[in-house]
Order: C-alpha cells, then structure tokens, then sequence
C-alpha cells in the first residue's frame, strides 16, 4: 500500500485531480467541518438565547476581565503564527528551525489554557457559576446595585463557561497533539521537506481553534 | 520536489494586520461613543475579517483549489440558516 | 445507553427526542442519572459517527480507483457518500444539543430553563436541525442499495443515472431546511412554520423522481425475481405510502389534527420499516456471499420475505385509521378516553400481528447463522453483478485488491449489445476500452 509521494506538499498543479489534498489533509478539512457545526451549536445558542434574553445583557468589562482575555487572544494568535512559521520552515527545509516554532506554539498554547484555568478560577471566585451568580459572592452584590442585570445572569454562566470551556477543551487536545507529534516525529527528524503532513494538519487544526477564539472573543467579551 | 522554493506569504506582516484589527475592536468595544447596534456590526465585521485573514493566509485556503475552498466553506450557510430561524422564535 | 437501564430511578425516560424541560430537569422526568447516561451516550456515539463520516467523505473524494469518475460510481456509494456529509454537519449540533442538556442536568445551566431566560424550544430546534437530516442519513443508503438491487434483478441499467445522483444531492441538501415540520405544533412562529411547510413539499420532488427512474428501471426489464429485488421492490412501494402520507403533514393545518397521533406513527414505519428495513433485508441477501462466502437460503428468504410483508402491513397499514380516529402516541391505556373505545379491537388486532411479526423474523435471524456454517457455497459473482466487489474473493481479504484495478465504464452495464452475457462488469477490459488516466494518488497515510 504504498504510493509515491509526489506532489502531496506545495501549491496544487496546473493538472490537479480532484481537490488536490492529500488525504489526511483532506481528512482535516472534513473534520473542521463537522467542528465549525459543534460550534454553530453551541455559539448559536447563545446568540439565539442573548437575542431573546427577557432582559437587558451584562455590559462588557464588568464580569469578565478584559486586559486579560485581550492578552490571551493576542498570545493564541501569535501561537497561529509561530504554527505556520513552523509550517514554513520545515516547507523550507530547515527541521531545526520547525522544532523551534513547534515549542513556541506548544509553550503559547499552554500558557492560553493555563491563562484561562487562572481566569476561571478568578470567575468562580467572584461568583459566576454555570448556573449563574452564587448568593453573597461579590458578583451578587453588583446584581444587587443594579449594575448587573439579575435577569439574564443566568444565561450568562451558562453560556459563558459552555462556550469557552468546549473551545478551551480544543485547545488542550491541540496542544497534547502538538507535543506528540514534537517528541514523537520533529524532534527525533521524521518530518522532511519532501514529507511534512503532520505539521500541515495539526497547523490547520490550530488555526482552526485560534478561528473560533477570533469570534468567540469578539462576541463574547466585547459585546 | 520543487517545494523548497515555494514562496510564503507574509506571515509577519498578517500578524501585524490581526494585532491592529484587535486592538481597533478593543477601542471599538470601549472607546468609541456609538450606538450599541453600530457597535455590534461593526465587530462582528472586524472579528470576521481576522477569521478570514486566518483562513486564507494561515491555513493556505487563498492557494488551495477552488473545489476545496468550497468544500470548507459549506458549513456556513447551514449554521447562518439555523442561528437565524430559531431567531424568530422571539420576534414574533 | 445500556447501563441506564440499571442506575436508580432507571433510564431516561423523556422520549428519543428528550424534549426539555422534561428531559432536563429531574423534578420533571424523575430519572436522574440515566437522563445523564442518555446525554453522554449520545456525545459518545456521535463522535464516532463523526469520525466515521470523514473516513468515507475523505476516501470517496480521494481514493477512487483509476477510471472511477463521480458518475460511474453506483448509486449505493453515492448515497453513502452523501449521507455521510448529513451526518458530519448534522450530528455535532446534536452533540452540542446533548452537552447543554447534560449541563442543565449535571451543572444546573439554564439552556433549556424558562424561569431564567432559557428556551426549551431551543431544544427543539437544536434537536430537529439534526434530527431531519438523520432521517435522510436512514433513508438515503436503503435508496442506493435498492438502485443498485433493482438494476441487478432487472438486468437493466438505472433508469435516469445522472437524475438519480442529482435526487440524492437534492434530498440532501434540502433535508437541511425542512426541519420545522416536526415543531409545527410546538407553539413556533407561525411564518417561520409556513416557510417549512414550503420547504418540505418541495422535497417531495426528488424522492418522487427516484420512484419513477426505479419504475423506468424495471420496466421491460428481464426480471429476476431473487430475494433482494422483491425487498428491493417492496422498498419502493413501501416508501411511496410512507412518502404519500407524508404529505399530508408537510400541510401545516392538516398536522395540526394530525400531530403526536398514530397517522405519524404509520408515516415513520412506512418510510423506516417498508422502507429502510426491506432494503436492508435485501442488501443483506445481496452482499451475505461477499461478507461470508455462503449463500443465504432462496426458499426461506422468499418466505421471510412474504410472511414480513404481509404483516408488516397489517401491522402498520391500520394505523393511519387510528391517527384519523384520534388516537394519541405514547399513551399507556387508550381504553381511558371514551372517543377511543371503538377502536380498541383495530389496536389490538395490529398487536396479535405485531407479535407474529416479530417472531417471523426469527427466520432471517436464524437464516443469517446458520447460513453462516451451511449455506451453499457461493461463486465469486453469485448475482451476476457489475460493481468492483464482486472481483474479490469471498469474504473479501484485507486491502481488498492486491493491484488497484481499473475501471472502464459505469457500473449499469447490464443487457449490454457489447457482449454475450448479460452484464459487463466495470473492470472487466474490451478491445475497444481506452485505459483511465493513471492519476498519481496522493500519499494516503
């Protein structure tokens, strides 16, 4: 079962059959798809439950942290570069320089999910449950001034903690199939620029995750 | 092969792009003095702008074939068709 | 799912469709931990459905044998190609569905929580938007496989070949639009209701034009009348009542009077039993000598064929009387409402067949064992069929093909003036066959 591997790297050809992607390639593509609707769900959900909210939404800033989250989504998009940075060099021919960038998207990666883990523990602490706001925590009491509608707190929680929780959860399987794939295959050499498949496919899974922190971030924290 | 001296395209300078489309929604979202509907469309515009940055660029799609590019983008129409109809539970 | 059965307070207990509040709420339902195991099997099985859907998807699209272009595939792979894009976009919105609930269950979220702003017939939707095309996913390989049963017993190309993909396409893709018929009674916005009312008649069209190009199929054919063509056929009839009744409740104010009675219990087990499980029974008959190298019994596969016909319809045919009755779904004693009294002796008439029927399919179930260790051994092409499976040895190696063969036509060849017998198998080379573009495969793994 084996077959030449011509071609399966670098921009289609003029003669192209089909849709020109290597089967894991395609395989991810696919994938994604069923990805991008796994988030339509459960981002749909809250777009449908905030647009027929009985009443007015939390203004942004006042429960979530921005500074923080802005750092975290700046740190996700300069693990998408350093991913594709990676992608570039071993496209290149230069496996030392893939092994650097793989780390540093490893490192970024972990340190957004590690961020997160921080930013809900500080959340939790405040008062905002998935269930919405804990009596007597600080969060209540600003419900209880009126600066934070009590009407809604519930859905707040509920789709705040689903929705970054499930997009953290992509990022931790992310990161874990980066490290395998670093200790396993880039830094004992298999990847090869005539053979790169895995960091392509991996990268575009990555890219993929930093996509829907792209919308989750504005939709979520900004709005 | 002939992949060695395939050109990149400017990763640096996408990621300079994506850091100024981000702090332009941070002013947006707090800054700027306009209406909340004003707000909420143009950020949607500018989080949609970086997703498409990164899908073109970042995940190559701009230099795949065009059947693949339709092949990525089908799940689309299908989440706008479900978000919106169950939309109009409350709008009647 | 299994496992539920066992827990305290039993297993989930709001329906398939687990509609909340019932199904999230423990006050309501009164089952607790297996509404839960409900919610993680489902997150379960549908990852690897999801799983399973790339693999085709990615194989189909990349890994056809040299000369096998979209259109010389048989309708059988068509279909499963297409279904298994429904199921890729369609059962991660169940899965995100199931995992709301699961929190509403397990973390006290408020999705499905009228009290804190939450809808319930978000549920609806979520659960529908998913639950349409999985009927499409149920239906749509039966129809493949009986193209290609059809094709066979009638030793006849498809009638209509390049319609036939287009209807599979056209089911598929208007299967994502229709699926507010099932929520007609729900309480939904009434325009967004006649927007599905719409939609769904128009779905009618393709299905409608694969029953005639199956008609058009064996019209003046040379039929045989094996057991996969009379399931095949018995499909297509089937499926036309169970598609007929269907249109009664694509009417909006017919479904009204209609909804939650036994006439939708008729239309679903029309459709799914005459139609899904008679194609199965044939396809099984049909690829039995492929998958194991035995033949299955002719003569008791006529008689299972036959007595499940017969009692399949006297099962299921009367309750389109009980739903124009008035008779309800899922009640535990009908005899309580006056109204429903006459209709007591149809009900119990089509339980006595229901238990005759049930154990008639003892026949294809012991048929299917002990064909296994003494059934007649079957030649390579027992059908006399065209597809490239029927190359392999029976049961089919690991890799299936030592050389990646070649295809040189498409896979109806039956009856062909080019040769004697009377069917040209895709692989099988003519003197006059050009050879497929050897297209340099991608490296597969």
């Amino acid at each position: 079962m084996t077959h030449a591997a011509v071609n399966a790297m670098g921009p289609p050809s003029p003669t192209a059959r089909g849709v020109d992607a290597y089967d894991m390639k395609l395989g991810m593509w696919v994938f994604l798809g069923s990805e991008v609707m796994f988030f339509t769900a459960l981002i749909g959900t809250y777009v449908i439950l905030r647009f027929g909210a009985p009443g007015e939404w939390a203004r942004p800033g006042i429960v979530l942290s921005i500074p923080i989250t802005a750092f975290n989504t700046f740190l996700l998009i300069c693990s998408s570069v350093s991913m594709v940075k990676a992608y570039a060099a071993i496209a290149d021919g230069n496996p030392k320089l893939l092994n650097v960038w793989m780390l540093v998207t490893i490192i970024c990666g972990a340190m957004f999910v590690g961020i997160q883990v921080y930013e809900y523990q500080h959340l939790i602490h405040r008062g905002l449950l998935p269930s919405g706001v804990r009596e007597g925590s600080e969060l209540a009491e600003l419900v209880a001034n009126g600066t934070l509608p009590e009407a809604t707190m519930g859905l707040y929680g509920s789709s705040f903690y689903t929705m970054t929780g499930f997009h953290g959860f992509h990022v931790t399987c992310g990161v874990i199939s980066m490290l395998y794939l670093y200790v396993t295959k880039a830094l004992r050499g298999k990847y090869t620029p005539q053979d790169y498949r895995g960091v392509e496919v991996v990268g575009l899974y990555w890219h993929f995750v930093d996509l829907v922190w792209i919308i989750l971030f504005t939709i979520v924290y900004l709005v | 092969m002939e992949t060695a001296t395939r050109k990149h395209p400017p990763y640096l300078l996408i990621w300079l792009y994506l850091a100024l489309l981000t702090a332009a929604e941070l002013a947006l979202a707090f800054e700027l003095p306009i209406s909340q509907n004003m707000k909420l469309l143009l950020l949607m515009i500018l989080a949609v702008w970086k997703a498409a940055l990164v899908a073109m660029f970042f995940m190559h799609l701009k230099f795949e074939r065009w059947n693949l590019r339709i092949l990525a983008i089908v799940p689309l129409p299908l989440a706008a068709i479900f978000i919106l109809a169950a939309m109009t539970e409350k709008i009647w | 799912m299994l496992a539920s059965l066992f827990v305290p307070e039993g297993a989930s207990r709001a329906g398939w469709t687990e509609y909340a509040p019932l199904s999230a709420s423990f006050e309501y339902s009164g089952s607790n931990v297996g509404q839960m195991l409900w919610s993680v099997s489902i997150i379960v099985l549908g990852l690897s459905s999801i799983l399973g859907s790339t693999n085709y998807i990615t194989t189909v699209i990349n890994n056809r044998a040299p000369g096998m272009t979209w259109f010389r595939m048989p309708l059988s792979v068509w279909s499963l190609f297409i279904t298994a894009i429904l199921g890729l976009l369609a059962i991660p919105v169940l899965a995100g569905a199931a995992i709301m609930l699961l929190f509403d269950q397990l973390l006290h979220t408020n999705f499905f929580n009228v009290a804190a702003g939450g809808q319930p017939l978000l549920w609806q939707h979520l659960f529908w938007f998913f639950g349409h095309p999985e009927v499409y996913i149920l239906i749509l390989p039966a129809m493949g496989m009986v193209s290609d049963m059809i094709a066979n017993g009638s030793r006849k190309p498809v009638f209509g070949y390049h319609s036939m993909v287009f209807a599979i396409i056209g089911i598929g893709f208007l299967g994502w639009i229709v699926w507010g018929h099932h929520m007609f009674m729900s309480g939904m916005n009434p325009t967004l209701g006649t927007s599905f009312m719409v939609s769904t008649m128009v779905i009618a069209v393709p299905s409608a034009i694969k029953t005639f190009n199956w008609m058009g199929t064996m019209w003046r054919g040379n039929i045989r009348f094996h057991v996969p063509m009379l399931n095949a056929v018995a499909f297509v009839a089937m499926f036309v009542i169970g598609g007929l009744s269907g249109i009664f409740m694509a009417a909006t104010p017919v479904d009204m009077h209609i909804h939650d009675t036994y006439f939708i219990v008729a239309h679903l087990h029309y459709v799914l039993f005459g139609g899904s499980l008679f194609a199965l029974f044939g396809a099984i008959t049909y690829w039995y000598p492929k998958m194991f190298g035995r033949m299955m019994s002719e003569r008791w596969g006529k008689i299972h064929f036959w007595l499940t016909f017969v009692f399949y319809n006297l099962v299921f045919f009367p309750m389109h009387n009980l739903g124009m009755g008035g008779s309800m779904r899922r009640i535990y004693d009908p005899t309580m409402y006056d109204f429903l009294k006459p209709m007591q002796p149809l009900n119990t008439f089509i339980s006595i067949c229901a238990f005759i029927l049930f154990a008639v399919q003892a026949i294809f179930a012991l048929k299917f064992i002990i064909s296994l260790f003494r059934g007649p051994k079957a030649p390579l092409n027992p059908w006399e069929d065209n597809g490239l499976e029927w190359t392999l040895p029976n049961p089919a190696p690991h890799g299936n093909w030592e050389r990646t063969p070649s295809v040189y036509r498409g896979p109806y060849e039956f009856s062909s003036p080019l040769v004697e017998e009377d069917y040209l198998p895709q692989t099988r080379k003519l003197p006059t066959d050009p050879e497929p573009a050897q297209h340099v495969p991608a490296a597969s793994h």
